[in-house]
């Protein structure tokens, strides 16, 4: 579902803006991004939705294992069925957008560091909102200010190669910051999920 | 059968629970010792399933007292010891009986000389073990979800509502995991309505308002 | 709970003592609040001189630049506040948290709305992405997130918490926010307007300037107490106290 509805915002841009190569290989990187993460929070509120509508979530959190960790490879598999059939159409996309070839590898090293961010950042997110019903337009609310970082330094590393400039330093930041919220990120998403089922 | 020197499993004192600061139930007194079962009464709406949770370490303590084993009670003290099974049986209705056993299995470990197939036909799903359990009776899946029971090495069983949705036969057979819970030094909290006919000696009672 | 507390904090924390409290310092606070912010904005757009560049347009940093300054102060208190709401379960502080929030956001607002004001005389356009408005904007995203997730529970306690944990990250947030912003706006060289610049304000600007500020910090303080007052009846509303001010104001009430 996320990789539909990926390709059909790309497939809009161009009927939105003219099919003007120059124009189109000028956004195309920030575009795939853009669209990507869109995809992502559409597919992002489903993470725990099921486990706690069928009762095994309460039967995680009493499991005797750190929660964290069980958190993290849930976050993990998330990441597997929903971000990386992303990364693999993004190509796609960006060559439906003429994305200069030699910048395509750029972006995808870009898109494998900023979609398991999204993803870890995202589940934070998704589990303060578990005891609530309402929360497809809350999450996007409280998610914006958390990807704006990541959404510049990734759409930043694709801008800077395709002007033929170092990238190399975004895309570390970007290195940086996934491990960091590799490590903290399942913590406070275990943190937040006991708050909001009030444990 | 106990003695009243040892140490209680699970003791309550003045235990209460506040939501928005009105009290759901209490102030409750109990004890629970190893090798007895308690009946939680009370109407629609008195708090047994929220006791229940409570108990469960799913809902915090903000006011009273509760110990497990003697101590002031934590999360990871009893981490593994309490099984809890509530309304929502905490079954993936995609996988089978028997894939639901292995994750509750991969999670708490299992006792001795049990494994899935065993349990699932004790509890009188044979036959049904590959079968996904969307497709599953309402019956049959409270079935599949009491398989846990027999398969983790629970010490307190925290059961609301065992006997719902059940036939006769289920219901004698949440009876006999229950004897049998008991006569080996087990301890279950168990939530009903209806009256119970348990025989294996007489439930402590646990009302939940005066 | 800690020892170094001091004891007449302890007690401060209890709602009814801090609702008496609170309803007493109000006033003043509010009344200060509306003096000096009378002095201000006299001192700001009447006495203050006319800027050599700007002309009079810049006076509306009289209000810009106080509310700014207001929109991260509230959200450092609030953050604080949350903080303390999560570990030690303070009701007091979880409506300082929560009642800080729509303070806050208004003050963002208002920092926006006086910015995008100013940016048309001065830039040509309402709205630039200028790393402090887009910052500013992303602050406001912030208060709105966290205002949200505490009116999506159920349980307002609940909620209070879930609220505080979404403050707590996006105090961590809100530099590596500034961070990015200011290099994304170097990257794409966009119009580095500088505000207030490296020139000196004089004396006749400062003064109005941070009289506002107080007044905006006095004006924030009398607005938190007053909603932490109603918040606290609404919390504590099965509670005698609030019961003996309930019928206390309708006997007085009969009475006139």
């Amino acid at each position: 579902m996320p990789v539909l509805y990926a390709l059909i915002v790309a497939t809009l841009f161009p009927f939105a803006l003219g099919p003007e190569d120059a124009l189109l290989q000028r956004i195309a990187g920030g575009v795939v991004l853009v669209t990507v993460l869109l995809a992502m929070l559409l597919a992002l509120d489903a993470m725990f939705r099921s486990d706690i509508e069928d009762g095994s979530l309460e039967q995680l959190v009493l499991a005797p294992q750190p929660l964290a960790l069980m958190l993290g490879m849930k976050i993990l598999a998330h990441w597997f069925t929903t971000a990386l059939p992303l990364i693999v159409i993004a190509p796609l996309l960006a060559g439906m957008l003429h994305l200069p070839v030699q910048v395509m590898g750029v972006l995808m090293l870009a898109l494998l560091l900023a979609t398991p961010m999204l993803s870890l950042l995202g589940a934070v997110l998704v589990a303060l909102t578990a005891g609530t019903r309402r929360s497809g337009m809350l999450l996007a609310l409280m998610l914006l200010p958390l990807c704006v970082p990541v959404v510049i330094f990734a759409a930043g590393a694709v801008a800077a190669a395709q002007q033929g400039l170092p990238w190399v330093a975004p895309i570390a930041w970007l290195g940086a910051a996934l491990v960091l919220a590799l490590v903290l990120a399942p913590l406070a998403c275990a943190a937040a999920l006991r708050i909001a089922l009030d444990a | 059968m106990t003695s009243a020197h040892a140490i209680p499993l699970l003791q309550a004192r003045g235990l209460s629970f506040l939501r928005a600061d009105e009290p759901v139930f209490g102030p409750l007194d109990f004890t629970l010792h190893p090798g007895e079962l308690a009946l939680v009464e009370g109407d629609n709406g008195s708090g047994k399933t929220t006791l229940l949770r409570q108990l469960a370490g799913l809902l915090h303590v903000d006011e009273g007292e509760l110990q497990w084993r003697g101590q002031p009670w934590n999360r990871d003290a009893c981490a593994g010891e309490v099984l809890f099974l509530g309304h929502q049986l905490g079954l993936k209705m995609d996988m089978s009986p028997r894939e639901n056993l292995h994750i509750a299995a991969g999670l708490h470990g299992a006792r001795d000389g049990r494994d899935a197939a065993s349990v699932l036909a004790e509890v009188g799903l044979a036959g049904y073990e590959d079968e996904p359990v969307r497709r599953l009776s309402a019956g049959q899946k409270k079935r599949a979800a009491l398989a846990r029971l027999l398969l983790l090495p629970a010490v307190l069983w925290l059961l609301d509502e065992p006997y719902a949705n059940l036939d006769r036969a289920g219901i004698a057979l949440v009876n006999r995991l229950l004897e049998a819970h008991v006569a080996g030094r087990g301890a279950a909290l168990v939530t009903s309505h209806g009256a119970v006919s348990f025989h294996g000696g007489e439930p402590k009672r646990i009302r939940m308002h005066d | 709970m800690s020892k170094w507390i001091p004891l007449w904090l302890h007690k401060l924390g209890s709602p009814p003592i801090f609702y008496r409290f609170a309803g007493t310092l109000r006033p003043w606070f509010l009344a200060l609040a509306l003096i000096a912010g009378a002095i201000g904005l006299y001192g700001g757009l009447v006495l203050a001189p006319a800027d050599y560049q700007q002309g009079d347009a810049y006076r509306i940093i009289f209000i810009h630049v106080p509310s700014a300054w207001m929109g991260l102060f509230i959200y450092g208190v609030m953050a604080v506040a949350s903080f303390i709401a999560l570990v030690w379960r303070i009701k007091l502080a979880e409506a300082v948290a929560m009642e800080s929030a729509p303070i806050g956001a208004a003050f963002t607002f208002i920092t926006l709305v006086t910015g995008s004001l100013w940016g048309k005389p001065m830039w040509g356009t309402w709205w630039t992405w200028d790393a402090r408005l887009t910052s500013e904007l992303v602050l406001l995203f912030l208060y709105l997130g966290v205002i949200g997730l505490y009116h999506a529970f159920e349980d307002r306690r609940q909620g209070a918490r879930a609220a505080a944990f979404l403050a707590i990250i996006g105090i961590i947030n809100v530099p590596i926010v500034h961070f990015s912003v200011n290099w994304w706006n170097t990257l794409h060289q966009g119009s580095t307007v500088r505000i207030l610049g490296p020139s000196k304000i004089s004396m006749d600007m400062l003064w109005p300037l941070l009289t506002m500020m107080v007044a905006t910090k006095l004006y924030y303080v009398a607005s938190l107490f007053g909603r932490v007052r109603a918040d606290l009846l609404e919390l504590e509303g099965g509670k005698d106290w609030v019961r003996r001010i309930a019928t206390g104001e309708q006997a007085t009430g009969e009475q006139a």
